[in-house]
């Protein structure tokens, strides 16, 4: 969904029909108030914004949006200078800057490709995210179902391991989902809060032996408010060799972790991915899944 | 498709349109002429250059030293420090400074149609430098910032001079901003002069290979 803003109805209507002749769904707020609702209303992937808001500015808007929708991608779509937009005081926000000239061509085309590579995500991206949610969709589990058997292994990891809390984390295309937590619990969280964000860029096991001394997570206040100082997981690999989430552990000391730690949390995420894929199977069958 | 933007006195295979490179090496000059060098193409191609913590003038003395004939119709310098400069043979726009990443992605796109606007299809665009960023912003926020200017570049087929001194961050640093990187080239310094060493460039050697970018 993009939202469309912009005080002038006929101006916004014309930017909204563009994008709608684009092939995208669009909604249209005219004000700041409106587009918070709209925020709060729809799942929000971009944010096509006027600078001039009766009621504020379009970076308001995306400082709004950035808190609600993180990934959305924000395009400044004006005919007002940059001369007159203050960025000063949004120096951290980031968004695409399109003149504002009575053709759509060129917005069109940055919405088009911002969507398309997700290129103003806070966080880097596998080579082949649109494959890896693709394969993701086909493995949706519903966690009630899934729930005893990640939670057993879930919970045979803490004691395995000697840690605090272990969980099996889905990671879509905005957010992660954990389908199993024990000794921890996990609300979906904002895919850039995420540690498995970054793990799943790597190649077999992560390790991050002090998690509060790495740069990409220093700031994260979730982590830190959850007292997770050691974090390693193994990937979630479907045949295809897409990695669509990880089987993670955490404890709240810094630890380090053998050859043969990796060895046995691997086999702990292909466990559950063993799992996924009979779920999967059963359903691809007909059966109902849930015996 | 456009073709390859080619790289004269660098031994550097072409790139392929829409692929920016992080260039990793100490912040002397070995590794600033290189990023000059592989920043200055053809007459027909414009450059555009986020100067962080060099003030228009000097990047813009740095930069024709380097063997660059810059011009106002195809040199931009987007200056993050803010000093007015006269006579800079190059169209400079001021940001606020380096940590006004939005100003400066603004800008950036602006004077990119501008270009545009006047024929100049191909551009290349160099960050001088990414440590800079990351000196007065955190990772996530420096992270959005070059992912959306990487997404911009690729957008338009042009290609990316990222400059970053591994020296001053730490490796999960400059492994993330790499990941946001289609190609990487890094620098160091022997005793016989300045080797580089590439990885993601197709049809490039992955050894080091000797460079020579004095003036």
């Amino acid at each position: 969904m993009i939202l469309c803003v912009g005080p002038e109805t006929p101006a916004r209507e014309r930017t909204a029909a563009a994008l709608a002749d684009a092939g995208f769904d669009v909604a249209e707020a005219g004000s700041l108030a409106a587009a918070r609702d709209a925020l709060d209303a729809h799942a929000v992937e971009c944010v096509v914004t006027e600078y001039d808001l009766d009621d504020g500015t379009g970076l308001d808007l995306v400082e709004a949006a950035r808190e609600r929708h993180p990934d959305a991608a924000c395009v400044l779509f004006t005919a007002t200078p940059l001369a007159e937009v203050d960025t000063g005081a949004f120096g951290s926000l980031v968004a695409e800057y399109v003149r504002k000239d009575g053709e759509h061509g060129e917005l069109v085309d940055v919405v088009e490709h911002a969507l398309a590579f997700r290129s103003q995500t806070a966080y880097p991206l596998p080579d082949d995210e649109g494959a890896r949610v693709a394969a993701l969709e086909q493995y949706a589990a519903d966690p009630a179902e899934l729930g005893a058997s990640l939670d057993r292994l879930t919970e045979l990891a803490t004691a395995l391991f000697g840690v605090d809390a272990a969980a099996v984390g889905i990671i879509d295309a905005h957010t992660e989902e954990f389908l199993s937590c024990h000794g921890i619990s996990f609300d979906t969280m904002d895919r850039e809060d995420t540690v498995c964000t970054y793990a799943i860029l790597d190649d077999g096991v992560t390790v991050i032996e002090d998690v509060q001394a790495d740069p990409r997570f220093e700031d994260d206040e979730g982590l830190a408010a959850a007292n997770i100082r050691f974090y390693a997981s193994a990937p979630l690999v479907t045949p295809d060799g897409q990695a669509i989430g990880t089987f993670c552990i955490y404890d709240d000391e810094p630890r380090g972790f053998d050859g043969r730690d990796r060895e046995l949390l691997s086999l702990l995420g292909d466990e559950a991915m063993e799992q996924l894929s009979l779920r999967r199977r059963v359903r691809d069958a007909g059966g109902d899944g849930d015996d | 498709m456009t073709d390859n933007y080619g790289f004269e006195e660098v031994p550097l295979a072409s790139l392929r349109p829409g692929t920016t490179v992080l260039v990793a090496g100490p912040s002397h000059a070995g590794t600033r002429h290189l990023a000059f060098r592989m920043l200055s193409g053809p007459p027909d191609e414009g450059a555009i250059l986020v100067s962080t913590n060099q003030r228009a003038g000097r990047i813009a003395d740095d930069w024709a030293r380097s063997g660059f004939d810059l011009d106002a119709d195809r040199a931009a310098i987007l200056d993050c420090v803010g000093d007015d400069d006269q006579n800079v043979p190059a169209q400079v726009l001021s940001v606020s400074g380096p940590s006004d990443l939005t100003g400066i992605g603004m800008r950036y796109s602006d004077v990119y149609r501008t270009f545009r606007e006047s024929g100049v299809e191909r551009v290349r665009t160099g960050l001088f430098s990414v440590s800079t960023l990351l000196s007065f912003g955190d990772l996530q926020t420096v992270s959005r910032f070059v992912h959306t200017l990487v997404g911009r570049i690729d957008a338009v087929d042009g290609i990316g001079v990222f400059c970053i001194d591994p020296g001053m961050h730490d490796e999960q640093t400059v492994s993330t901003i790499t990941q946001f990187c289609s190609a990487r080239i890094d620098v160091r310094e022997t005793d016989t002069g300045q080797q580089l060493r590439a990885r993601g460039v197709p049809d490039q050697p992955r050894e080091w290979v000797d460079f020579d970018v004095s003036e």
